[in-house]
């Protein structure tokens, strides 16, 4: 394999690594928000159900 | 020195009228700063051309260089607000030390990939005893530290008050642990110079910092923006423990 | 004549902690022998060449010193939460800072102590050459010492409290002694060849200026981190 073609291997990797990173957070933080929103709601929900009785 | 909340330090919450509505942020910031690193990538490897001995290699340097300068630009974050809430004591502030805490981790374990992935074509090795790669493994471990401090403390406001210590006091290190380095590595054998920059990569640099950045600002927002809401479902529960109103 | 009430107070923590440190016996001697155990193990992982064990002998007794040192300070704070007598220490009048001060010198004379055998045991197991500028030598040590003790003493105040305080203190704790590490064993190591280089002066200067700053910023901090 010539330098330049091995070269390329690691470019692809860098940029593969770094779009698995961003990629993977969003994709946690996304998940993790929708369950602390979702959690939040019905807490909210409850709690305002209990005041009105 | 001492805040007044120190008599009674269960105040420190109620002292926050901010503390009762999380934000919500706009998904539409996670599709900008997307965007904008797709652009600010195809823009700087379109543009830049091969340099001498280094060839194509260069391009890394648009994911590897933004990436350490947010670690950096996070961990300033964790250390502002650690010490302005061991200052002020708003809850607020701790949970966004904390999510520029993580945020900043995840850039951190980034960047010491991307290094490792530079390293092994261009010097041959995975690993070199650089004083930039060896301060930012070390900055990892602090920042490891500070959210394994976080994980195993139940208590919020101890957790709180101690984690502030470790990032202020964290922090504090980064500079001395990079100059101990590089004198440690210079003084067994000769730095390598850090090439100046060509001009002709100064804007694909500058771009990808910024698109980085907006990614940056999206992730610590997001991971604030849970936090307060876990944080907010807690207090509820807790009042409705208490069976109070 | 408050400072004078201070010092007092301070004493009477050092004191009360190195008393009970060295009654119980246990505490002392098993660190000790801790330390100079990891040696042992260091110097049949590294040997049998004299050479080479004569060059790692330096990084050897600093790691020893870290790994029993971390024990340690995790003891110091651990007799007086399983006794329950932390809260009632917090409650005494008189400035929070004296309780860690206290702390600091009675975990500085219990390392001075443990430093000293890990030293002798490391000198005549790796075949050390004591030089002519020895007292600069213990210089070194020393400084590596207090900074060691400052933010094993601090980090050890909240660790010992966490749920995990056996990994915790370790892993808040290694990562901020790299300077001193660094410092400690290249200053050692040149000045154990005659320091033809000169480079000893650079790194004593560098760990004093690391003492002082976090001296000054974990008694800053302590005051939040006592709190109950």
């Amino acid at each position: 394999m010539t330098t330049a073609a091995s070269n390329l291997n690691f470019i692809i990797a860098a940029y593969a690594v770094t779009w698995i990173v961003i990629l993977g957070y969003l994709w946690r933080l996304v998940r993790k928000g929708g369950r602390a929103r979702a959690d939040y709601e019905r807490m909210a929900q409850q709690r305002s159900g209990e005041k009105s009785q | 020195m001492k805040p007044e909340g120190q008599l009674n330090s269960s105040s420190d919450r109620l002292r926050d009228p901010s503390a009762a509505r999380p934000p919500r942020t706009s998904i539409w910031l996670a599709f900008v700063s997307i965007g904008a690193v797709i652009v600010a990538q195809t823009y700087a490897i379109l543009t830049s051309p091969a340099e001498g001995d280094m060839g194509h290699l260069q391009k890394i340097m648009y994911v590897h260089v933004p990436a350490a300068w947010m670690t950096f630009l996070s961990f300033f974050v964790v250390f502002a607000f650690s010490v302005r809430y061991l200052w002020q004591r708003r809850e607020n502030d701790d949970l966004l030390a904390a999510s520029a805490a993580e945020v900043g981790a995840t850039f951190n374990g980034l960047t010491l990939m991307l290094g490792m992935i530079w390293g092994r074509p261009a010097w041959g090795v995975w690993w070199v005893w650089d004083a930039r790669l060896t301060s930012t493994l070390v900055l990892f471990l602090i920042f490891v530290g500070y959210l394994a401090l976080r994980a195993f403390t139940d208590d919020t406001q101890q957790k709180a008050r101690w984690s502030a210590a470790v990032g202020a006091i964290g922090a504090l290190n980064v500079p001395i642990v990079y100059m101990s380095v590089k004198w440690w590595r210079t003084l067994h054998q000769p730095p390598s110079s850090p090439a100046t920059l060509d001009p002709r990569y100064t804007m694909g640099l500058r771009l990808n910092a910024i698109a980085l950045l907006l990614v940056m600002i999206y992730f610590i927002r997001k991971r604030y923006e849970i936090a307060r809401l876990e944080r907010a479902t807690e207090h509820m529960a807790e009042a409705a423990a208490m069976g109070g109103k | 004549m408050t400072w004078r009430d201070d010092w007092r107070r301070v004493r009477a923590i050092a004191r009360k902690d190195v008393t009970t440190e060295l009654r119980a016996k246990a505490g002392f001697n098993s660190v000790a022998s801790l330390g100079v155990t990891i040696l042992i193990l260091l110097g049949l992982a590294l040997g049998p060449d004299a050479e080479a064990l004569r060059n790692a002998s330096v990084g050897a007794v600093w790691l020893a010193t870290l790994f029993s040192g971390v024990l340690a300070f995790n003891r110091s704070f651990q007799v007086e939460l399983e006794s329950g007598a932390l809260e009632p220490l917090l409650l005494y009048p008189g400035p929070r800072w004296t309780i860690f001060a206290g702390k600091l010198l009675g975990n500085l004379i219990f390392l001075t102590l443990m430093v000293a055998i890990v030293v002798a045991a490391g000198i005549v197991l790796f075949g050390v050459q004591i030089p002519a500028d020895w007292p600069s030598l213990i210089g070194v040590l020393a400084l590596g010492v207090v900074g060691l003790v400052v933010l094993g003493t601090f980090y050890a105040s909240m660790a010992s409290r966490s749920r995990a305080r056996e990994v915790l203190l370790p892993l808040l704790l290694f990562p901020m002694l790299v300077p001193v590490l660094l410092a400690a064993t290249t200053a050692s190591k040149a000045l154990l060849g005659a320091d033809v280089m000169h480079e000893a002066g650079a790194w004593i200067r560098l760990l004093v200026a690391y003492d002082l700053v976090f001296l000054i910023a974990t008694f800053i901090a302590f005051e939040h981190v006592i709190e109950a």
